[in-house]
């Protein structure tokens, strides 16, 4: 485990850099991205709506935690506020982030699914980085197992969970990628995203030994994964109805 | 995708919708499992015997002895047989304070199983400890060291810095930085299931 490195005077947590690092370059390829699609009104435009997707984010990250660790969070309310890249949780800012996106989308008039579509292609770069650093820190740790690519933590070997959501992150943006290429209909590839990152949720939350539960230890990034692929299963039924199929 | 009918595309929601709940059921965490204990572990690293003062994993943790807030002073050698978290820490320290309320639901949660926290300040007077403490609703000893004489022994060069200890007094493991509520349970159950 390397918890902390140390640049200079500054000591930053190995999964907060990756954090930051991860944030830093989905933000450079959702610009080059919008750019390549929508040319650079649309660049723009998603340079705009990432950071009020990084407020967004960071707000529904800190309150998905707190909330989930209502014994801690709810005896010293003041930790909701606690200036630190940690008491995080992914399925909080993906929740947060979106919806803030979309609130500042419907205000500003932006075109929302070709910026969703855009966004489909960054995040899940964002999202490899920062697992990676999960690793490293030691969070998000698997069970137990005695498969040959286990980890050594905390006395055990364990499921590699950090790696295995990179390698899903990494398999969503090779499809995304992929479908990316055949020009599909607008919205197509946010769907995508949300069905391929709803089943990465579902499947490697199944192997944390950390997950936020919810009563009788039912995993709530699991419910979250579920409810996002089961919304792309129906707006991909909403397409195939209005066409009348 | 388009190829689908109404009638399919609803028969796949259900079919998801009902698959994925099962699979949400049949993977809920237990008890031991949320707690993240392995039983393999005692076996997995056993110490060996080395006089090293650096608080390096696996070598025994430098030994101690300060003042608690009550005046009673407080040896580590005592403690022999706990699994004992000495967390380096000051008031002025914005993510020591933050994780002081995830370490005081450690020790409570785990204080009948043999776990023990040692807050070490830094170099601050009784009187802001003490009112720091009480503040934040923190029951486990809070110890001074106004020489910063643990800060010291146990190199720390970044705040907070927490150190696990075994129940036979081995550090086994080092972490500097903010410690988050995860990697605080899984150590410390961790450590709690060896024998002393």
């Amino acid at each position: 485990v390397y918890p902390l490195v140390q640049i200079g005077p500054l000591n930053l947590s190995s999964s907060g850099i990756m954090l930051l690092l991860g944030l830093f370059t989905a933000q450079w390829v959702l610009a080059r991205v919008a750019r390549n699609r929508g040319g650079k009104e649309l660049e723009k435009q998603a340079d705009t709506c990432f950071f009020a997707w990084l407020l967004g984010a960071v707000v529904g990250a800190r309150l998905w935690y707190g909330l989930l660790n209502w014994d801690i969070y709810g005896a010293a309310p003041g930790l909701f506020l606690a200036l630190q890249i940690g008491g995080l949780a992914w399925p909080g800012a993906l929740l947060g982030g979106t919806l803030a996106a979309y609130l500042l989308m419907r205000r500003r008039g932006y075109p929302l699914l070709p910026l969703a579509d855009s966004a489909a292609l960054a995040l899940p770069v964002g999202q490899a980085i920062a697992s990676v650093g999960l690793l490293l820190s030691g969070e998000a740790f698997g069970v137990p197992t005695t498969l040959p690519w286990g980890v050594e933590l905390f006395g055990a070997t364990r499921h590699p969970t950090q790696l295995y959501y990179a390698l899903a992150a990494l398999l969503t943006l090779a499809v995304l990628v992929w479908l990316a290429r055949r020009q599909p209909a607008a919205g197509t590839l946010a769907a995508a995203y949300l069905a391929l990152s709803g089943l990465a949720l579902l499947l490697v939350e199944a192997l944390r030994a950390d997950s936020l539960l919810l009563p009788g230890g039912i995993r709530a990034a699991q419910v979250f994964g579920l409810a996002l692929l089961l919304l792309a299963l129906w707006w991909a039924r909403r397409g195939t109805a209005q066409r009348g199929g | 995708m388009s190829a689908l009918t109404v009638r399919q595309w609803n028969m796949l929601l259900l079919a998801v919708l009902v698959a994925g709940s099962l699979f949400i059921g049949f993977t809920r965490a237990t008890p031991q499992q949320s707690a993240g204990a392995a039983t393999s572990a005692s076996t997995a690293a056993a110490p060996t015997m080395a006089a090293d003062p650096a608080p390096l994993p696996n070598h025994p943790a430098p030994e101690f002895t300060l003042t608690a807030l009550d005046g009673s002073s407080v040896a580590l050698s005592e403690l022999e047989g706990q699994v004992v978290l000495v967390n380096v820490w000051a008031t002025w320290c914005p993510p020591c304070r933050a994780e002081m309320p995830a370490i005081q639901a450690a020790y409570e949660q785990h204080r009948e199983e043999g776990f023990v926290v040692l807050a070490v300040n830094a170099g601050e007077d009784s009187a802001t400890v003490a009112e720091f403490m009480h503040a934040y609703n923190l029951t486990f000893p809070a110890l001074l060291d106004p020489q910063n004489r643990v800060s010291a022994a146990y190199a720390v060069n970044v705040m907070p810095s927490s150190f696990f200890i075994d129940r036979q007094g081995y550090v086994r493991s080092v972490y500097r930085g903010p410690l988050s509520r995860s990697v605080l349970d899984g150590v410390v159950t961790q450590l709690l299931a060896e024998d002393g």
